[in-house]
């Protein structure tokens, strides 16, 4: 990557995260002034804090974009490559998980799960729902480049099923299983998982690269709802065997 | 704070190594990049890391606090309407504000050859998911069942999928996952959290959780709405 390239990166991203993060600061100043009144050492704080993350969330997709991008579309072009393309099915599903295993916000959503239920549901056991969910569906996106298979064939039988289990799952689980879905689509999966399908649609050349390569964030926000509630319907399962 | 350093250290290493290794290994066996892209990566992997360190810490710090208090000032202020017009103007303001929403709407405007222009989308967007998390905020306060509220928005979406051209679906539904951004994603658990929270009879993890799943439905429906109109 060229100088100039780097340099466009720096400040490309630095303009995103300060967009981001500055309706955030107004909305909390304006709540200050009027409403709520913290100390202001205490308000201060909570500015440092959310300025740390930003500047943190800064390098973070500084790395994604340099090296996570490029990367994600090299193994999609070597899988596209493979002779045996149903291969890329596994690597999918490997990549899915680790992909996901590292995604930031996940991390957060699975530490407020474990503290707003006082511990009965471990934040370990909802990662692991929502990693295995979105490697099953990075699977099932590689098969559908590999197949063709078009994406509302996956989508609304899979809409329907969550729809369906939302009336059979642990009433507790509803809520964070949809939230999953908003936060396995973080930066990770978005650079690095669409490279991936990006790179596989662009070494099989005929597709369209519209339509394959980014269909992908649909189905791994779909996933993790499925996957989560699953495990909500297992744990209501097991409860009521106790009894 | 020293304590927390260490333990959000370790715990985006422990998140992050498994990556890593699946690369290194790849890149040894099947993909075998060329050694600047491979560098490249690894580059990256150090940024990563850092950034996320620093990233986690202040979510801790700053982000989740600030969102539980916000949501919890929201309702000792007992004013529906303010509650009404916070939670639109929190919404609207992060996601037109929200970088990846900006590409995919200029994605929308080279796919529909300028028929929808770049900020009208922006703006589709942002008042779809306003809409919702206004809603998701007005479900907690009257202690309405999400279930209901899930399965009417998404027969909803099926419904409307089969009506809407083809190219306006994916668009869809990818505009309902990139709305929720790494900053936003945490501020809006916070607010529900903080919210049902200091309300009696609310269980913080089966009222508090979902603002989030049910705020990235409101583009789907709003970008498909668009896509019939515009055909």
């Amino acid at each position: 990557m060229s100088g100039t390239a780097i340099l466009y990166n720096l400040i490309n991203t630095a303009q995103g995260v300060i967009e981001a993060v500055l309706p955030l600061l107004a909305i909390l100043a304006i709540f200050q002034a009027l409403f709520l009144k913290l100390p202001t050492s205490y308000f201060i704080t909570l500015l440092k804090g959310t300025s740390i993350s930003a500047g943190g969330l800064w390098l973070f997709l500084l790395g994604v974009q340099i090296g996570f991008l490029p990367y994600g579309q090299a193994i999609g072009e070597a899988l596209g490559g493979f002779t045996h393309k149903w291969l890329a099915i596994p690597f999918g599903f490997l990549l899915g998980f680790v992909t996901t295993w590292s995604e930031p916000a996940v991390r957060v959503l699975c530490d407020q799960v474990e503290e707003a239920s006082a511990g009965s549901i471990p934040k370990r056991t909802v990662l692991y729902a929502i990693c295995i969910g979105v490697a099953l569906v990075v699977a099932l996106g590689m098969a559908r480049i590999v197949y063709s298979i078009p994406l509302l064939y996956i989508l609304i039988p899979g809409y329907s099923l969550a729809i369906l289990m939302v009336w059979f799952t642990q009433k507790e689980f509803i809520g964070f299983a949809f939230d999953a879905g908003g936060v396995a689509t973080g930066p990770m999966a978005n650079t690095f998982l669409l490279g991936l399908g990006l790179g596989m649609a662009s070494a099989s050349s005929d597709q369209n690269l519209m339509v394959f390569g980014l269909g992908l964030a649909a189905l791994i926000a779909l996933a993790p709802i499925i996957s989560v509630m699953t495990l909500g319907l297992i744990v209501r399962v097991k409860t009521r065997y106790r009894r | 704070m020293q304590n927390k350093l260490k333990d959000t250290t370790f715990e985006v290493i422990k998140a992050i190594t498994p990556l890593i290794v699946v690369v290194i290994i790849l890149q040894l066996t099947f993909v075998k990049a060329s050694a600047g892209v491979f560098i490249q990566f690894l580059i990256g992997a150090i940024l990563v890391i850092a950034g996320m360190i620093f990233f986690l810490l202040g979510i801790e710090v700053g982000i989740l606090p600030a969102g539980k208090t916000v949501g919890a000032g929201l309702i000792e202020k007992r004013s529906i309407w303010l509650i009404i017009a916070i939670a639109f103007l929190i919404g609207f303001s992060t996601t037109i504000a929200e970088p990846d929403v900006l590409v995919l709407s200029r994605q929308a405007e080279v796919i529909t050859d300028g028929a929808i222009s770049e900020s009208s989308l922006v703006y589709i967007i942002g008042i779809g998911l306003a809409f919702f998390v206004t809603m998701a905020m007005l479900r907690i306060i009257f202690g309405f069942r999400i279930a209901y509220l899930l399965t009417a928005s998404y027969l909803i979406v099926i419904l409307l999928s089969f009506f809407t051209p083809p190219e306006f679906v994916s668009l869809a539904f990818d505009s309902g996952s990139v709305t929720t951004g790494a900053l936003t994603a945490p501020i809006v658990i916070a607010l529900g959290v903080g919210l049902s929270s200091v309300m009696a009879g609310r269980s913080a993890i089966s009222d508090g959780f979902g603002l989030l799943g049910l705020a990235s439905i409101g583009p789907i429906i709003a970008v498909m709405i668009m896509g019939i109109i515009v055909n």
